[in-house]
């Protein structure tokens, strides 16, 4: 777990496991919560098991719909845990995805309330896309960022 | 959405380089000529000129010229997308996380 790069978040969902692994595996119901309304989620390939494709696409307007995610799943533990990269697509071949790589980990384990909802999404150093463009990317991206953040604070009072 | 990914990527990319990254730096003081920020990077005008372009393409910096003087300018909205980057994938997450749980709070959905 790397901080400056990573993010955990954790949520008790007053619903059975069985109920979350549903909405996970479910295209049906997928489609339902992965995109946030107004945009519309169309799910092309939704195959959760090792190796398996998760390919989304996304609409704006309810007519077009352009690409979303394409990405390959890992690890999968019925009822217990989902692992998915979109460092890999559906076909297997190494991606350079936008914004940046990232392995997500959804973990659920019983609750006396419902589900314990863990989700744990680890990206890939932004800078790391750089690298096809044969630039030098010799600092981590964290003493950047936070050399950024720097700069903008103290001119911030401007 | 999809726009938004493929303006950081410009960016990101645009920040992968100490020349470009040292321009933020002296931008971040404030509006400099081209020139005077030449000056600061060892190397030959028409190298640092295609760093500019990029940045300008990025748009992280704003260029505008007056009489013989071209003006850098930085933006700091743009910059501040690459400071927001990991919150704003929190956020995606977190709002995910509430759409789920909002479906599942319908006993309907309960049926596996």
């Amino acid at each position: 777990m790397n901080p400056e790069l990573d993010l955990t978040l954790q949520r008790l969902i007053r619903a059975p496991r069985a109920a979350v692994w549903s909405a996970w595996t479910d295209p049906a119901r997928f489609e339902k919560w992965w995109l946030p309304a107004p945009t519309l989620c169309r799910v092309d390939r939704l195959e959760v098991r090792p190796g398996g494709a998760l390919v989304t696409r996304l609409s704006d307007d309810g007519t077009e719909f352009v690409p979303h995610l394409d990405a390959c799943f890992l690890v999968v533990d019925e009822l217990e845990r989902i692992v998915f990269t979109n460092a890999i697509d559906s076909a297997w071949r190494p991606a350079n995805p936008a914004p940046v790589p990232m392995t997500a980990e959804i973990t659920m384990a019983d609750h006396p309330d419902g589900t314990d909802y863990r989700v744990v999404v680890r990206h890939g150093d932004p800078g790391a896309r750089a690298h096809h463009e044969k630039l030098g990317f010799e600092e981590g991206w964290g003493s950047v960022t936070e050399q950024l953040a720097r700069i903008a604070e103290s001119q911030g009072a401007r | 959405m999809a726009q938004y990914s493929a303006q950081l990527d410009d960016v990101f990319v645009a920040l992968a380089d100490p020349t470009r990254r040292g321009v933020i730096r002296l931008l971040g003081r404030g509006p400099t000529s081209v020139g005077d920020l030449a000056r600061e990077f060892p190397m030959t005008l028409p190298s640092f000129m295609k760093h500019l372009r990029t940045l300008e393409s990025s748009g992280l910096i704003h260029t505008a010229k007056s009489g013989r003087v071209r003006t850098c300018v930085l933006d700091r909205e743009r910059l501040a997308v690459v400071d927001g980057w990991l919150a704003e994938q929190r956020r995606i997450w977190e709002a995910r996380t509430d759409r789920l749980e909002h479906l599942l709070a319908d006993p309907k959905e309960h049926q596996p």
